[in-house]
């Protein structure tokens, strides 16, 4: 919510403003403001993320792809409901269930307002209040710090609010919301913010997004960011318990699929490995100098597969260097310490021991559990590959 | 963001303060100017129902029901509604202002007035229905959509009586919105659930189990009709697909082969849940190429999909996918904006001939998804158990009511029909439905002597090919075949076929290679007619099943070169019949394939042609034609015209039924009506897709009902003149019903005249010696209308005609 009109103006171009020229933002001044938390999020890797006034979580949205952060959390006094966010795209989708994240994901969705407390809410790595102070009136406004920067207490604070000094350059001369209280300039926010931060011991740096247009480069940004760092060191959070505290009601919360759960890990570990014999196998079958040593039959052939599951020449030799596949009878074989060199085999396992112990649940190893048994022959290699 | 949430209920009558910006308001009057997309949320089978076919059909006017046959008590997968509204409830339109095209955000939009319109409502994308009526007929009301104001308008349309079909549909809406309260995920149109998942690693597949429902009102009572079905995951990507199809040794894709597999299947992109189907492999291009955002500005693929996604493309030389869009009918002459996608992201689904020709993911899956009918009444009695137990509440607002039993009643088992072969007669088994030792151990109805015939094989596979010569020595003389040693060429050697007249061409192949057997098909069907069998050579492998493969393709060859192999009695003088089907082409999407194939006399020797569809066409003009075809070759061959024509038409897609009615069979009619003898007409629509299963009760258990059962009471319509016939056997699973329904009869067939032929021309498909699904002239139109669409794609040989050429 919250959205201003320098953005409506961009939805729509072909506005008719009589007298002054719109300003318009590329990308859109909103998508600016969530590149900046994303940038940001990027940087600092948090695992636990909190957007304050998730409106229509957009940005919510735009977190969940991070693959760093475990619980993401909105806080609205408008919230929607349960069954809006059950069908969202904040809901894991098939995707997903296919494609596990490395790390589990819960999204969570509170009602309830930035000057309330709830100690679901203590102990966050970052904080968002995108467009949200203005909001407030001066009662609130009061409250705010105390709520977020006492209570909640996050390591970093990403603050962003309208800067009054580049509203002159706007067709309109009001608010660029009707709901806005105040709209600050730079000077403001910035007082406002510094008595913040020494009151809390968090250090602030400001910058801003919606650069002016030249000849107006005096203004500043359209938005001006606050972003606040907690000075003291991290371990400090976790001494002091806070007393359980629940005043926000739940509106949705939902669990994505991670590979920290087997039954996903060994899905996507048999597709990977699978992935990787079948590439050795067909560089196997069409190699003209076989030969049978101990009952087995050796490639000449390194069978490295030369595309897509290698990048660099060092994982290559890597598995040049391990031992070769080779097939007894109909059926094809890829040892174990083969396959765990594959650099998306090894993202997945980190040995041997744990990949046999894995796989044996999954696929076929042979009877030594050293190497994977498939099939030397599917379909495509009978039909397809003069052999 | 973050502030209280604002919104504003302005009833125009009051005149409320309004306090939304000017400019806000101009956008939207501006935005409304975009078409209004037409809403075609439900599908066709609600469209299907209220056709009444029945009301001229004075035949019948009495009673759809036949008396003939064994009494069994049988069960199904409906389970009555046994309470529900008996007021009425107020119909309101929703309009949008500016429009919104997504159903998901209208819903959203709307819900921000919960309070207003209360709790118990349904909405179905464009239409609310309420239990009580609101203050005024026309309210409006300011939804916010991020920055955008939207201005709702609900005005009242009609009452609904609590016995209106308009009701039904609310009610199918309220229950989907139950299935999704079960924590059941939405795939597509169907519920699913995540939390049973099984997984074949092996396989790289996923299943997850879900339901298919649908409330309905059927001949005394509303049911609810639940089945299950499974969804099938697959965790290979398009990218997989295409180094699979690599060369090993020049590292150079099969463009051909990869274009052949990928062109017309759907693939999914994990990042937005969305399915695209393939129309073409850019080749030039790769994910480093730029393109342009709706922003206008330019950016490649692998720094869109890190920034926007978080997702990294790792090889960057792959070849893009080309989508052209979602296809709609309507929308077939604009011009799309192709959309691109990165191989690498687009994941497989369905499963692929690959798949299907693997043993071993069949066999797996069947396992899994053949849930034989105990199985299946667990799964269902879990569903309606958790409906009365979770999510009961939603329902009590409404007053809604399951059974929580399958509905009972009686069917009739018809008796085994007599098989005729030469002078031998027997009757099918009554349990398999299959009379393949009755048939092996004499000589056939009809026989085609091998005089001249050719048997091509390339030189690797000599020995198979001698092997099955041998064999086919050996069966044939049971059967009374003639075998004259056969001509022997390589399948290179083709052309000598055109100079000396062929009776059939044997090849055995050295693999299943789709372009060889192709080839090999258009030119025997098309360049040069000639009957022909396709063998490959694996399968004569094993010593073991060598006899019965021989006697197979002994029979199957005999059926190609116009020979018979059995018959039965249908019981009516005179009359022709017709199967028609179509084959939908995915790949070249607009066409599609017809078969019609009708019988030219009281043997019921077949004569099959086929109708090329562009997309969008009405089958009626080829219809025609065929039928014409149709009736000169019978007067040819009986000196009269048939009295009756009974046509068996399948292919018919949910919500076609009103387009039949209208188009299809008034033509025909009018066409067999102006000959100098008026023809009588029979239209039967054949229906196998179906969700509605019958099951038998026996030693405690719940089985499949005989081959020859038939219900036409219950779960029949009262609108409609309707049967269902279980008339195969399975081994595994459970049987599915074939749905019958008569929209046209002036050859006033009583109900049981007109089941028992149904189900005697059941037993008449040459290539099984057992009962099939549906009657054999629909079965041959299936097969004729796939390897004309699969194969050969152009229009086979008139000669071959009166031949089951395409067996």
């Amino acid at each position: 919510m919250g959205e201003n009109k320098e953005c409506s103006s961009m939805v729509d171009n072909c506005e008719e403003v009589p007298t002054k020229e719109v300003i318009e933002f590329r990308p859109p001044l909103y998508k600016q403001r969530y590149f900046f938390v994303k940038n940001l999020v990027q940087q600092h890797k948090p695992k636990k993320v909190a957007d304050l006034g998730f409106g229509d979580a957009t940005l919510i949205w735009m977190l969940k792809y991070h693959h760093c952060i475990e619980h993401l959390v909105g806080v609205d006094t408008y919230a929607g409901s349960t069954s809006q966010w059950e069908i969202s795209n904040l809901s894991p989708s098939v995707g997903d269930y296919l494609v596990p994240r490395d790390l589990d994901l819960t999204i969570t969705l509170y009602r309830g307002s930035a000057v309330q407390k709830d100690s679901r809410l203590v102990g966050f790595d970052l904080m968002t209040c995108i467009e949200l102070i203005e909001h407030l009136d001066s009662e609130d406004l009061a409250k705010f710090p105390e709520v977020v920067f006492g209570y909640y207490s996050p390591r970093i604070i990403i603050i962003s609010t309208p800067n009054s000094e580049f509203n002159p350059l706007f067709p309109a001369s009001t608010f660029r919301h009707l709901d806005h209280k105040f709209e600050w300039n730079r000077i403001q926010f910035q007082t406002w913010a510094s008595d913040v931060a020494n009151l809390y011991d968090y250090s602030v740096e400001f910058t801003g997004v919606g650069s002016p247009p030249a000849g107006a480069e005096h203004v500043g940004y359209c938005t001006q960011i606050g972003v606040f760092q907690k000075n003291e060191a991290k371990a400090t959070e976790s001494c002091i318990s806070t007393p359980e505290e629940h005043v926000y009601e739940t509106v949705f919360t939902t669990a994505y699929p991670s590979l920290q759960e087997k039954k996903n890990l060994l899905l996507v570990l048999s597709a990977e490995v699978l992935r990787a014999s079948n590439s050795m196998r067909l560089r196997f079958i069409v190699d003209p100098k076989k030969k049978k040593v101990n009952g087995r039959l050796v490639p000449e052939d390194s069978c490295v597969p030369r595309y897509g599951l290698i990048v660099t020449d060092a994982q290559r030799a890597q598995i040049e260097s391990s031992p070769k596949p080779y097939c007894v009878g109909k059926k094809f074989y890829v040892p174990l310490e083969r396959l765990i060199t594959f650099p998306k085999v090894n993202r997945l396992v980190d040995s041997v021991e744990r990949l046999r112990s894995l796989l044996s649940e999954a696929l076929k190893l042979n009877r030594d559990q050293s190497a994977l048994q498939v099939d030397l022959h599917d379909h495509y290699s009978r039909t397809m590959l003069s052999y | 963001m973050f502030p209280p949430f604002f919104f504003f209920l302005l009833y125009n009558t009051h005149g409320f303060h309004i306090r939304f910006h000017v400019e806000e308001l101009q956008l939207a009057t501006r935005l409304q100017a975009t078409s209004l997309k037409e809403r075609k949320r439900f599908g066709g089978i609600f469209r299907d129902h209220v056709v009444d076919t029945r009301q001229y059909l004075e035949h019948v006017r009495e009673s759809t029901t036949g008396t003939l046959g064994r009494p069994v008590k049988l069960f199904t997968n409906h389970f009555r509604v046994t309470s529900r509204p008996q007021q009425v409830t107020y119909k309101y339109n929703i309009d949008y202002l500016p429009d919104i095209e997504d159903g998901k955000v209208r819903s959203e939009l709307l819900l921000q007035h919960k309070a207003f319109i209360g709790e118990c409502h349904i909405f179905d994308g464009s239409s609310l229905l309420l239990p009580h009526k609101l203050l005024l007929p026309k309210t409006e009301l300011v939804s916010l959509l991020k920055n955008q104001v939207v201005k709702l308008t609900i005005e009242f349309i009609s009452e609904l009586s609590p016995n209106s079909p308009d009701c039904l549909r609310y009610y199918n809406i309220l229950f989907r919105r139950i299935l999704k309260q079960m924590n059941l995920k939405q795939v597509g149109r169907n519920y699913y659930n995540k939390q049973e998942a099984t997984e074949f690693f092996d396989h790289k597949l996923v299943i997850w189990p879900g339901y298919v429902t649908s409330i309905l009102e059927y001949e005394t009572s509303i049911t609810l009709c639940a089945d299950v079905n499974h969804k099938l995951l697959r965790m290979q990507t398009a990218y997989d697909l295409i180094t699979g199809l690599r060369d090993p040794q020049t590292k150079k894709e099969d463009v051909e082969q990869v274009s052949k597999e990928l062109i017309g299947s759907i693939v999914f992109t994990l990042y937005n849940n969305k399915t695209y189907r393939v129309d073409a492999i850019n080749w030039e291009d790769n994910p480093r190429t730029k393109f342009k955002k709706s922003g206008g500005a330019e950016i490649t693929f692998v720094d869109y999909y890190r920034e926007q996604y978080n997702t990294e493309v790792t090889d960057l030389t792959q070849p893009l996918l080309i989508s052209k869009g979602k296809w709609k009918k309507s929308q077939q002459d604009t011009p799309h904006k192709p959309i691109m996608l990165v191989p690498e992201l687009c994941y497989l689904t369905g499963l692929s001939d690959k798949m299907r020709k693997d043993y071993r993911v069949m066999r797996d899956l069947a396992l899994h998804m053949r849930l034989d009918p105990e199985k299946r009444q667990h799964e269902l009695r879990k569903l309606m158990n958790t409906i009365q137990t979770e999510v009961q509440r939603e329902l009590q607002l409404w007053d809604l009511k399951f059974d929580t039993n399958f509905m009972s009643f009686s069917g009739r088992i018809l008796k085994e029909v007599r098989i005729f072969q030469g002078r031998r007669a027997f009757d099918s088994h009554p349990q398999f439905a299959d009379w393949s030792r009755e048939t092996r151990s004499g000589p056939l109805l009809n026989v085609k002597s091998l005089d001249h015939w050719l048997i091509l094989y390339p030189t690797r596979n000599y020995g198979a090919a001698s092997s099955l010569v041998q064999s086919l020595r050996k069966v044939t003389p049971t059967m009374g075949i003639a075998m004259r040693e056969a001509k022997i060429g390589k399948v290179d050697l083709l052309d000598v076929t055109s100079t000396s007249p062929i009776t059939v061409v044997l090849c055995v192949l050295s693999s299943e290679k789709k372009d060889l057997y192709d080839g090999i098909k258009q030119y025997l069907c098309v360049n040069c007619p000639t009957p022909s069998q396709c063998v490959v050579a694996r399968t004569l492998d094993k010593p073991q099943t060598l006899m019965t493969i021989a006697t197979k393709i002994a029979q199957q060859m005999n059926c190609k070169m116009g020979g018979a192999l059995w018959k039965v009695e249908t019981g009516l003088q005179n009359a022709m019949f017709i199967g028609i089907d179509c084959f939908h082409d995915i790949v070249n999407r607009r066409k599609s394939i017809a078969g019609f194939v009708s019988s030219i006399n009281q043997e019921l020797t077949w004569f099959s042609q086929c109708i090329f569809q562009e997309s969008g066409q009405e089958l009626v003009n080829g219809l025609k034609t065929c039928l014409e075809a149709a009736l000169k070759l019978w007067c040819k061959h009986n000196q009269f015209l048939p009295q009756a024509i009974i046509v068996y038409r399948d292919g018919v897609g949910d919500g076609q039924l009103q387009a039949l009615m209208d188009h299809e069979v008034p033509q025909i009619d009018w066409c067999v009506g102006g000959l100098y003898l008026p023809v009588k007409l029979t239209f039967i629509v054949v229906k196998k897709r179906i969700n509605t299963r019958f099951f038998v009760e026996s030693q405690g258990r719940l089985q499949n009902p005989l081959p020859g059962t038939v219900i036409d009471v219950e779960v029949t319509k009262r609108q409609w003149y309707d049967f269902f016939i279980v008339s195969q056997s399975v081994k595994d699973g459970t049987v599915t019903p074939t749905h019958y329904n008569v929209i046209h009869d002036t050859v006033c067939f009583t109900p049981d005249r007109i089941q028992y032929l149904t189900y005697r021309l059941c037993h008449m498909y040459y290539n099984l010696p057992g009962v099939i699904r549906v009657p054999a002239p629909c079965h041959y139109a299936h097969k004729l209308a796939y390897l004309v669409g699969q194969s050969i794609h152009q229009e086979p040989h008139h000669s071959l005609a009166s031949r089951l050429f395409y067996l």
